[in-house]
């Protein structure tokens, strides 16, 4: 009896590691599966456009969703002299008065959502070869547009930071978890980007396209300030590819994918793709106590320069009349400035979000042909120039005068805030530390030079083992 | 009772076993301590570095210092031109050019030091002036040409892909230092040179014309035309080599090699005609142009005005011969 037991166990053990691998792992059939999905040319596509729904981030409070974009803002603008929040309460608070701690959730948020965003693009790199040769060049240029993308965000708010140009996985923690110069990591955007110049069109403007390409390239150089002569011709070519001021500075924000845009994330009104940061922008709208709210400094410099566009960049709060708010993005409306709602529901607004538009790429046409120096007196620079200027119904720098290089930061403030640009611009300008210290001095606030850099979100540090280092003041 | 006395004796035993074990030991860990008895695991460490500012007037003296120091709480900077500051982040003007060593003192409050030094070259930028640009055989000498025992005044001058060499003649006061554009002929000089991008440049051009002739000749004969084409128009991928000698330069295949790129208007940053003036003194004439966005640009000269159907680049000069004696391009500074 014994004896007949020990046979049947060993048949049954020849019958179970006689079988094939999968036997254990067996294939999912029944649902969508990552690693075999990927088999036709409609279905990359699919990938390409989750490339973007990484990018619009989830609408949600919840704070382990990946909300992408719709928290740049804390990064950028209330880092710079431009915003900050209405009640200085929370972690929100910590961006203002430069206290920011590696543990800050926003921080992490971002962080995990850009490497999201390059994750999807691998994916669609890693299966290129689903796609006919003659789209693949399309396919791989607009993946490699969008990590590029995001490698240029994080490389600017985090300083040297893991460079993952492949799908890896839980095992790869020598990618996920080394530091790179952020040379290198501009050697990869500067390579990715130079793909998408070469093999995209300008059929979209809500993904990536050749001139979206040609404009970043130019951004990318000009924070480099190397090749001031490429960014000018590439801005040349954006300057000759039909796109235009729109005549009111209003239309740029609230008639969408106008003349004016170059590269939007669009967002749709009370669905899932919708964006919440517009009501958040706005206290007893959103569900925060208010974020994103205008400093005097900014307001000072509006008053000033900003001609026609000041209206439709801040307005009073008039649930606190001491109080104003940016209104580039808003979602409900306003009566008095002939703005009409963009959703039912405002926490589920549609308002796109511009990330690269025409007078941007005017502005660093004029950057380009200062090349580093101090001031501009080159005509061609100055019709770039006075072509904002003109718009915003403000006099013209003209013939044999030079455009300063304060006066192209002031006129970048003024056309493009709100708009996440005010930090990244001051910091290529070299003026963030005397800008920013005194802002500081000021306020109260904390600010050192070591603040440019936001920390590696501590929960990367953790799961690291410590490998991740941390930037230095944190 | 004994056997209790024996138990407490045995227990106290055990006690004292038990505290000899851990006293030293264990126990020392909750003394205070005195300084230096535990290591400070996190050592300060000083770093910093630092930015010149920029602007119209004196602020090429202002340098800001960023500290990039770890695990220290407080700092001390010594500029190296006696003054100091105990702040976070430095600033310092400095009195004028020279050299400069920077010392950061960073320390924790274990009262651990870290020193990092720099040295701080102040340097007044240069305002750049723009140089001339180098053009060979700007006089259009009669020298040698690649790969040919003649000598011709177009040597440097030749891109066979756009037109036919010019000729050599003699006039102004020389022998064999004009350059000729034949009547009837599709005659050209052209000649890449390096610019400062978006610079101003100035083009002087001493020429003559034949006087119309009366028969069979038609009016208004002859024309000179100059052109200055963008490098941006070149071939793609093609990287100008700027010779230094005449003779070395080649006479097809590079930069241009189109008659329809030449006229294609966004390739042209200057373009010029010098009519028949009806007098055959020889003139002088300077425009100017600006680079725009190349750091390359090639200065192309032909005649027009004739039958188109001349020869095999769809133009030619009229009636009457021209002469260019020299040109001439300097910086507009």
């Amino acid at each position: 009896m014994k004896q007949t037991k020990i046979v049947a166990l060993l048949i049954l053990l020849v019958t179970v590691f006689s079988c094939e691998k999968d036997y254990l792992s067996p294939e999912l059939e029944s649902l969508v599966n990552a690693e075999t999905y990927y088999t036709t040319e409609a279905q990359l596509e699919t990938a390409l456009i989750n490339m973007y729904d990484g990018i619009q981030g989830v609408n949600s409070t919840s704070s382990n969703d990946y909300h992408s974009l719709q928290v740049e803002f804390y990064l950028t603008e209330m880092r710079s002299d431009n915003t900050r929040t209405k009640a200085s309460e929370g972690e929100a608070a910590q961006f203002e008065s430069y206290n920011i701690v590696a543990t800050n959730g926003i921080v992490a948020d971002y962080y995990r959502s850009f490497y999201n965003v390059i994750f999807r693009a691998n994916v669609v790199l890693e299966n290129l070869g689903v796609v006919s040769e003659a789209n693949r060049p399309r396919f791989e240029a607009e993946a490699k547009f969008v990590r590029a993308y995001a490698y240029f965000n994080l490389v600017r708010l985090y300083g040297d930071i893991p460079l993952v140009d492949r799908v890896i996985g839980n095992t790869d923690t020598e990618i996920s978890f080394t530091r790179v110069a952020t040379s290198t990591v501009y050697d990869l955007i500067v390579a990715d980007l130079q793909t998408a110049v070469a093999e995209l069109d300008n059929t979209y403007k809500t993904r990536g396209s050749k001139a979206a390409a040609q404009a970043m390239l130019a951004k990318v150089y000009l924070t480099l300030g190397t090749n001031y002569l490429e960014a000018q011709t590439l801005c040349e070519a954006v300057m000759n590819s039909g796109f235009a001021l729109e005549p009111n500075f209003k239309d740029v924000f609230y008639n969408e994918l106008n003349n004016e845009i170059i590269f939007a994330i669009g967002y749709f009104p009370d669905t899932e793709d919708s964006q919440n940061f517009s009501a958040e922008w706005l206290n007893a709208v959103g569900r925060t106590s208010g974020v994103n709210y205008t400093t005097a400094d900014v307001r000072a410099a509006l008053d000033a320069l900003g001609g026609n566009r000041t209206m439709f960049s801040y307005r009073v709060d008039i649930e606190q009349p001491s109080q104003f708010q940016a209104i580039k993005y808003l979602p409900d409306g306003d009566d008095t400035l002939g703005i009409a709602a963009t959703s039912s529901d405002p926490t589920k607004a549609g308002n796109d979000w511009i990330v690269l538009r025409y007078s941007d790429v005017l502005l660093m046409h004029v950057e380009a042909i200062m090349a580093g120096g101090n001031d501009t007196s080159v005509q061609a620079a100055r019709d770039s120039f006075n072509e904002v200027r003109l718009r915003a119904g403000m006099p013209t720098i003209d013939a044999p005068n030079a455009i300063s290089k304060q006066e192209l930061l002031d006129e970048r403030r003024v056309e493009l805030a709100f708009e996440n640009h005010r930090l990244f611009d001051l910091i290529r300008f070299n003026e963030a530390q005397n800008v920013l210290s005194t802002f500081s001095t000021t306020n109260g606030y904390n600010y050192t030079a070591t603040d440019l850099l936001l920390p590696i979100p501590q929960r990367e540090i953790n799961l690291s083992n410590g490998v991740l280092t941390q930037n230095p003041g944190y | 009772m004994k056997k209790q006395i024996k138990k407490i004796v045995g227990f106290t035993a055990a006690l004292a076993l038990v505290f000899a074990f851990h006293s030293c030991d264990d126990l020392e860990k909750y003394e205070l301590p005195e300084a230096g008895s535990i290591a400070d695991a996190t050592p300060p460490e000083a770093d910093f570095s630092f930015t010149q500012g920029a602007g119209p007037d004196e602020e090429w003296k202002d340098y800001t210092f960023a500290n990039l120091s770890t695990s220290a709480t407080t700092y001390s900077w010594d500029y190296g031109d006696g003054n100091t500051s105990t702040d976070v982040d430095g600033a310092n003007t400095y009195p004028g050019e020279g050299t400069y060593t920077v010392t950061l003192t960073a320390s924790d409050a274990l009262g651990v030091v870290s020193e990092s030094t720099q040295i701080v070259e102040v340097v007044e930028p240069p305002t750049p002036a723009v140089p001339d640009p180098v053009i060979i055989n700007g006089d259009f000498d009669k020298l040698a040409k690649l790969g040919s025992s003649n000598l011709c005044s177009c040597s440097g001058w030749d891109n066979d892909d756009i037109g036919e060499q010019g000729e050599s003649s003699s006039g102004n006061g020389g022998s064999d230092n004009v350059v000729k554009f034949d009547n009837n002929e599709p005659d050209h000089v052209y000649q890449e040179f390096a610019v400062t991008p978006n610079a101003d440049y100035s083009i002087t051009i001493v020429t003559s014309h034949k006087t119309i002739a009366s028969t069979p000749g038609t009016y208004p004969g002859s024309t000179l035309e100059i052109r200055i084409l963008a490098g941006a128009g070149y071939n793609a991928g093609y990287t100008p080599t700027y010779y230094t000698a005449a003779p070395d330069f080649p006479n097809s295949g590079y930069g241009y090699t189109t008659v329809a790129q030449v006229e294609t208007a966004a390739n042209n940053l200057l373009v010029e005609t010098i009519p028949n003036p009806n007098d055959d003194d020889y003139f002088t004439q300077t425009y100017t142009f600006n680079a725009g966005a190349n750091d390359s640009v090639a200065l192309f000269i032909r005649g027009i005005g004739g039958d188109s159907s001349v020869g095999s680049y769809g133009y030619s000069s009229g009636d009457e011969e021209i002469r260019a004696d020299s040109v001439t391009i300097t910086a507009v500074n």
